[in-house]
C-alpha cells in the first residue's frame, strides 16, 4: 500500500493538503497564488511586449486593442509590466520572508533555549524594534541606505525579524522543558545541536504560517517602498512605482494606476487568506 | 421641515463655497517645488525670483506695452538718466520720497550699496550687472556709474533681480564677512511693493502688500505660493478654485483643463529652454566624443512630438530662436545610435554607467529622464536616475557634484550674453551658469571679447564662431525651446507675460474680480 509506505513528514503533508482543500478561504487564497506565482514564472511567454522597451507613439493608450491595460506615459504595456511586476514583487517577497525568518527564528531559538539573561537582552531589542511602526521603521532605514530595490529588500527583512524571532522564541521556551530535550542532553548533545534537531523543527509548523501571513505585509512594504521612490527604480516595472507615476495620471488615465494596484491587492488578500486557512489547518487543537 | 432643512444645508454650502471663490484680495500660485533664498544678490533661479522681485524695486522696470511684457526698459526708481557720448558713464537721477519700511530713504547711497553689495558676492546675480566698473555717489538724489565697456544690455540688466535695491540698513545684520547674506536668505528688506512675511519650508511663501507702496497700493492684498509636487494636485487644487494660477501642468493634462470653462490656458512663446548639463570636470565625461555620444543618443524628436506633444521646437546652437545671435545654420544634433556607440568605442568609453539627477521643477523632467534612460541604454549606457528635491538639486549643481543633470534656463535680458557667456564663460562654473563646468580657453576668449563690444555685428561673428566650437565640444544636452503655458482661473485679470521674466508674476497689477 503506498500510503503505508510515505515517509511521516510527507503523510502529514499529504494530509495538510487534504483538510486545506476542503478549507474555501484556503482554496481561494491558494488560487490567487498559484495564480500569480504561474504568471511571475511564465511572464516572458505570456507577455506580448518587452517591459521597459518604450515606444513613444503609444503613449497612454486606453485598455483594448493590443493593449489588455493600456500602456502607461512612456508607451509601455501596463499588462506587460504588471506581469513582470509579479516576478518582482513575489521574489522579494519570498527573499524577506527567508532572510527575515532565518535570522528571526535563529535569534528566537537561541534566544528561548538558553533564556536568562540573553534571553532578556535579545526580547528587548526585538521589542524595541517592534515598537516602531514597520512601514515607519522600513522607511528610515531605506532612506538611510539610499534608493535601490536591494536596500528596500534588506530595510523590509530587517523589521519582519522580530515577529519571527518572538514567535519561535515562544515555541522554543515550551520545547526546551520537553523530556526528549533532556534526554537529549543527558545523551551528551551539545546546545546547538539541540537547537538544531528539536527546538527548530518543532517550531516549523508556526513558522510556516507566520511566514505566509507575513508575505503578504512584505509585498505591500516594499511596495509602499517603491512608491515613494525608496525602492525600485526605473524603469524596473514594480508595482508600487508604476502606482506612483500612475498617480499622475489618474483623472485623465484611470487604467495606469488603477491595474498594478489591483495586482498587489489581490496577492496581498490571496497569501493572507491562505494565511488564515494554514494557521488553523495545522494548529493541532483543531486537527484532528 | 426635511425639505427645508434641506435647502438650508445646500444654502449653507453655496455660501461656503461661494465665500470661498471670492476672496478677491488673496492671490493663490501652485508652483512644483521649495524656493532657495531670497537673496537678490545670491540667487539665479526664477522660481526665487518670483518671490524676490516683487518686494524690491530697480532703477527700471521692463515696460508693459499692450498688456505684454517688452525687452524695452522704463524708469523706475530712477527718474531719468544721461549717458556721457563714448557710452561709459551713467548717470543716473533717482526719483525724491521713495523709503524702505523702517522709513530709511531709497536713494544714490542704497542703489550704490546694493549694486557693490551683489558685484562683491560674486554669484549669479553679479554678472547680470558685471558692466560696471564703478560707482559715485554724487549727491544723494545722483548716482555716477562707470562701464567696463560701452555695454548694449547695459540699462535691461539693471531691470533683473539681481539688481533689486536693498535697504543700506541691512549691513548691520552682517554676521562676519557675509554681507547680510544670512539675513536676506530669510528675510527682505526692500522698497518693493510686497513682502515676504512667512516662509515654511516645503509647503508654502507668503507675500503681504504694503498698502502705502510709492508706485500705488497692489489691489491684491495677499499672495501665497504653494509648494505642490504633483502637476495632478496642482491640477486639481486649481479645477477646485483653491488655487488660482497653477504652474507646470503636465502637457497631457491641458486638454481636460482647458475644457473646464472657469479656466484659461495662456501660451505664450518664449525663450525658455531646457537642455542637460553634462558635468565636463567629470572623469567619465571629460572626453568631447563621449559628450557627442550622448547628444547622439538622445530621441528628440519623440521628446517633443510625444512628451511635450508638440508644444516645443528642438534647439539649434545655445542661443533660443527669437534671440538675436541665433543661428539656423548651425550643427544640430539627431538621434543616431550607430554613430553614438562608434564615438564611445573610439573614446574606449564601453560600458559606461552615469547618473542623471533632476527635481520635480519641471512636471515633464521625470518623463523626460526615463527617455534618456532607454536612448542612452541603446547605446550601452547604463543611466541611474535620481530624483531629488530641487535645493538640494542646485547645491549639488553649484558644487559640481553630479554627472548629468536636467536644467531649464531663460534669459533675463535680450543680449546673447545670456547664453554664449552664462553657459560657457569657465568663470561662471556652476550655479551662476556654467553648469557644465565646461572650459575652453578659446570660448572664453571668444565670449569674453564679445562681452566688451559694443558692434552688434562684430559680436555675432564672435559668438558664431563659438558656437560652431562648442557644438563639437558638446558640454550640454541641448533639447528643446518651449511656449510658456500658465494655466489660471478666469477671474485672475491684468497677468503679464514677460519672456525675460519667466515663472515671475506682475502681483502687483494683478486684480481677481
Amino acid at each position: 500500500m503506498p500510503p503505508r509506505t510515505l515517509h511521516p513528514a510527507l503523510r502529514e503533508l499529504a494530509l495538510t493538503v487534504r483538510i486545506l482543500s476542503r478549507n474555501p478561504s484556503a482554496v481561494m487564497g491558494g488560487t490567487i497564488i498559484a495564480a500569480m506565482v504561474f504568471l511571475a514564472l511564465f511572464a516572458p511567454l505570456l507577455a506580448p511586449y518587452d517591459p521597459v522597451r518604450l515606444s513613444l507613439p503609444d503613449r497612454l493608450l486606453p485598455p483594448g486593442g493590443g493593449h489588455f491595460f493600456g500602456t502607461d506615459e512612456l508607451g509601455r504595456d501596463i499588462f506587460t509590466r504588471v506581469l513582470y511586476g509579479a516576478r518582482i514583487s513575489l521574489s522579494i517577497g519570498l527573499l524577506v520572508i527567508s532572510v527575515a525568518g532565518g535570522i528571526g527564528a535563529l535569534i528566537g531559538a537561541t534566544s528561548g533555549y538558553f533564556g536568562g539573561k540573553i534571553d532578556s537582552v535579545v526580547m528587548r531589542v526585538m521589542d524595541v524594534i517592534l515598537s516602531f511602526p514597520s512601514l515607519v521603521l522600513a522607511l528610515a532605514l531605506a532612506a538611510a541606505l539610499g534608493p535601490s530595490l536591494v536596500n528596500a529588500i534588506f530595510a523590509t527583512a530587517f523589521v519582519m525579524i522580530p515577529k519571527f524571532a518572538r514567535m519561535v522564541r515562544g515555541e522554543a521556551l515550551a520545547v526546551r522543558e520537553m523530556p526528549f530535550v533532556a534526554a537529549s542532553r543527558v545523551a551528551g548533545a551539545g546546545h546547538g545541536f539541540i537547537i538544531r534537531r528539536h527546538i527548530l523543527p518543532n517550531c516549523l509548523n508556526s513558522a510556516i504560517v507566520l511566514a505566509t501571513l507575513t508575505l503578504g505585509d512584505a509585498i505591500l512594504i516594499a511596495a509602499s517602498l517603491s512608491f515613494i521612490g525608496l525602492g525600485a527604480q526605473p524603469p524596473t516595472p514594480e508595482w508600487g512605482a508604476m502606482i506612483a507615476s500612475g498617480r499622475k495620471f489618474l483623472m485623465d488615465q484611470w487604467w495606469y494606476a488603477t491595474f498594478p494596484g489591483l495586482f498587489i491587492l489581490a496577492t496581498v488578500i490571496g497569501f493572507n487568506i491562505f494565511g488564515d486557512a494554514l494557521r488553523d489547518v495545522l494548529d493541532p487543537r483543531i486537527r484532528r | 421641515m426635511r425639505i427645508w432643512s434641506l435647502v438650508c444645508c445646500l444654502v449653507l454650502v453655496l455660501t461656503v463655497s461661494v465665500a470661498h471663490a471670492a476672496d478677491k484680495d488673496t492671490l493663490v500660485v501652485s508652483v512644483p517645488s521649495d524656493i532657495h533664498t531670497l537673496d537678490p544678490g545670491v540667487s539665479s533661479d526664477n522660481y526665487d525670483w518670483r518671490q524676490i522681485y516683487p518686494c524690491y524695486d530697480r532703477l527700471v522696470k521692463y515696460k508693459v506695452e499692450n498688456g505684454k511684457g517688452s525687452t524695452e526698459v522704463e524708469p523706475m526708481a530712477a527718474e531719468s538718466w544721461t549717458v556721457s557720448p563714448d557710452g561709459l558713464v551713467w548717470t543716473f537721477k533717482i526719483k525724491k520720497g521713495i523709503a524702505f519700511d523702517d522709513g530709511t530713504p531709497l536713494d544714490a547711497e542704497a542703489v550704490r550699496y546694493s549694486l557693490d553689495r551683489t558685484l562683491a558676492i560674486g554669484k549669479g546675480p553679479a554678472d547680470n550687472i558685471g558692466a560696471i566698473a564703478s560707482m559715485k555717489v554724487v549727491d544723494p538724489q545722483t548716482l555716477e556709474v562707470t562701464l567696463k565697456n560701452p555695454y548694449g544690455p547695459f540699462l535691461q540688466t539693471l531691470a533683473t533681480d539681481g539688481a533689486s535695491i536693498v535697504n543700506p540698513k541691512t549691513a548691520a545684520k552682517a554676521v562676519g564677512d557675509d554681507k547680510a547674506q544670512a539675513w536676506l536668505a530669510e528675510n527682505v528688506d526692500g522698497s518693493g511693493p510686497f513682502k515676504v512675511t512667512e516662509w515654511t519650508r516645503g509647503q508654502r511663501c507668503v507675500l503681504e502688500a504694503k498698502p502705502n507702496y510709492w508706485g500705488g497700493a497692489p489691489t491684491i492684498k495677499k499672495v501665497i505660493i504653494r509648494f505642490m509636487p504633483e502637476s495632478a494636485d496642482r491640477r486639481m487644487a486649481l479645477e477646485k478654485g483653491d488655487v488660482d494660477i497653477a504652474e507646470n501642468i503636465l502637457i497631457d493634462q491641458l486638454p481636460a483643463l482647458e475644457k473646464n470653462p472657469d479656466i484659461v490656458v495662456h501660451r505664450f512663446p518664449a525663450q525658455m529652454t531646457e537642455y542637460v548639463y553634462v558635468n565636463c570636470q567629470n572623469k567619465k565625461l571629460a572626453d568631447p566624443r563621449v559628450r557627442q555620444a550622448l547628444s547622439y543618443a538622445v530621441d528628440y524628436k519623440g521628446i517633443i512630438d510625444q512628451v511635450l506633444q508638440g508644444n516645443g521646437m528642438q534647439m539649434r546652437g545655445p542661443i533660443p530662436q527669437g534671440m538675436w545671435g541665433h543661428r539656423e545654420d548651425v550643427f544640430q544634433y539627431s538621434q543616431d545610435a550607430a554613430k553614438a556607440k562608434e564615438l564611445l568605442k573610439a573614446a574606449g568609453a564601453e560600458n559606461l554607467e552615469l547618473t542623471l539627477i533632476y527635481s520635480e521643477r519641471r512636471a515633464t523632467w521625470e518623463q523626460i529622464a526615463q527617455v534618456m534612460q532607454a536612448n542612452l541604454a541603446d547605446i550601452g549606457v547604463k543611466l541611474k536616475l535620481e530624483l531629488m528635491s530641487n535645493p538640494t538639486l542646485r547645491d549639488k549643481i553649484d558644487k559640481g557634484d553630479f554627472e548629468l543633470c536636467l536644467g531649464a534656463w531663460s534669459p533675463d535680458f535680450a543680449d546673447p550674453y545670456m547664453f554664449m557667456n552664462f553657459w560657457f564663460d569657465s568663470k561662471n562654473a556652476g550655479l551662476p551658469g556654467n553648469r557644465s563646468f565646461y572650459k575652453n580657453d578659446k570660448v572664453d576668449e571668444l565670449v569674453r571679447k564679445a562681452a566688451g563690444l559694443s558692434d552688434v555685428a562684430e559680436r555675432k561673428k564672435l559668438y558664431s564662431e563659438a558656437q560652431d566650437i562648442i557644438m563639437q565640444d558638446a558640454p550640454y544636452i541641448f533639447l528643446y525651446q518651449i511656449q510658456t503655458i500658465v494655466p489660471m482661473r478666469k477671474d485672475v485679470k491684468g497677468y503679464v507675460f514677460n519672456p525675460m521674466l519667466e515663472s515671475m508674476y506682475n502681483f502687483e497689477t494683478i486684480s481677481k474680480n
